[in-house]
């Protein structure tokens, strides 16, 4: 419908300014636009057997999920030095072994998982590992197959899932059986500071990371996607 | 001289800086690491929008600095 408006202008000239409206069919690609790096946070989405509840951030192209776990599995060739069990990731000769690394109350673990639906598939866009300090910090563990923002080198797994449950399960038991190896590994120095077993008689117990303040022994990180991680 | 505002993590500083300091400046600026522990690899965004090394950082402006993705070695 024609609306027509007659303006007085400054220097008293006398205007017609015709206007038309007509609503467009376009509010969901508007809203989307407009909303596109909105997200919303939803906790306690999903329990994942033998780990944990996994919270939800979810976005208009993905969705993050964070499981706060408190152990890492640590598949990789084991040196004893001193009565201490520590990891020798680059070593062709020493021992492998499955131990498994429970992380003290002040190292906080987060698994981070994305996933994107595509063809009703749910697929997994990547894995993160952060350890957060008690001032909300991120930090990168001294691990190797971790890169610089944290994703971890997973190798290759299945990627497409019918559910986001089964996703992110494929995605912690991939975690869970991955080796160790040297990739993206820099000094094993601070690896061996940090990941430390003591044999007692059945098995091997997590020592105490030897550094007062754990952060130093890691790298600060700051990433897009931590700010979508849920503690 | 300047005010510039840098953010890493949840950690921030704000400081005065030469005119004609650079994002890469910045991000090779020692004193700026030690104070909010970024490394060698990382990106400098405004608004979301990364930002290139050799562009000189408005007076005022609040840089975002972020880890960047490495290649596996």
């Amino acid at each position: 419908m024609d609306k027509i408006e007659i303006i007085i202008r400054d220097n008293g000239t006398l205007t017609e300014r015709t206007i038309r409206e007509r609503d467009l069919k376009a509010e969901g690609e508007v809203l989307d636009e407009l909303t596109a790096d909105v997200t919303r946070s939803q906790r306690n989405v999903l329990a994942i057997p033998g780990w944990g509840v996994a919270h939800a951030n979810v976005g208009l192209e993905d969705i993050i999920w964070s499981v706060a776990i408190n152990r890492i599995p640590l598949k990789a060739r084991f040196k004893l030095v001193n009565s201490v069990l520590v990891p020798m990731f680059a070593s062709m000769t020493e021992l492998e072994m499955p131990m498994v690394w429970t992380a003290p109350p002040e190292v906080r673990l987060v698994f981070v998982v994305r996933t994107t639906v595509e063809d009703g598939c749910v697929l997994v866009g990547g894995n993160w590992l952060f350890a957060y300090s008690k001032d909300h910090n991120g930090y990168r563990l001294p691990l190797p197959n971790l890169h610089d923002e944290c994703t971890i080198c997973t190798g290759q797994f299945e990627d497409s899932y019918d559910t986001a449950g089964q996703a992110l399960v494929a995605s912690l038991e991939q975690f869970n059986r991955s080796k160790w190896n040297a990739d993206l590994m820099r000094t094993v120095a601070q690896s061996q500071q940090f990941f430390r077993f003591h044999p007692t008689n059945e098995t091997f117990e997590t020592l105490p990371i030897t550094a007062s303040d754990w952060t130093t022994l890691c790298d600060k990180v700051s990433t897009a996607i931590m700010d979508r991680v849920l503690l | 001289m300047k005010k510039i505002t840098v953010e890493y993590g949840v950690d921030s500083i704000t400081k005065q800086v030469e005119s004609g300091f650079t994002f890469g400046d910045l991000q090779e600026c020692d004193s700026f690491k030690a104070a909010l522990g970024f490394g060698d690899n990382t990106k400098a965004l405004v608004n979301g929008i990364e930002q290139n090394r050799s562009t000189v950082i408005p007076d005022g402006a609040t840089v975002r600095l972020e880890t960047a993705a490495n290649t596996k070695a």
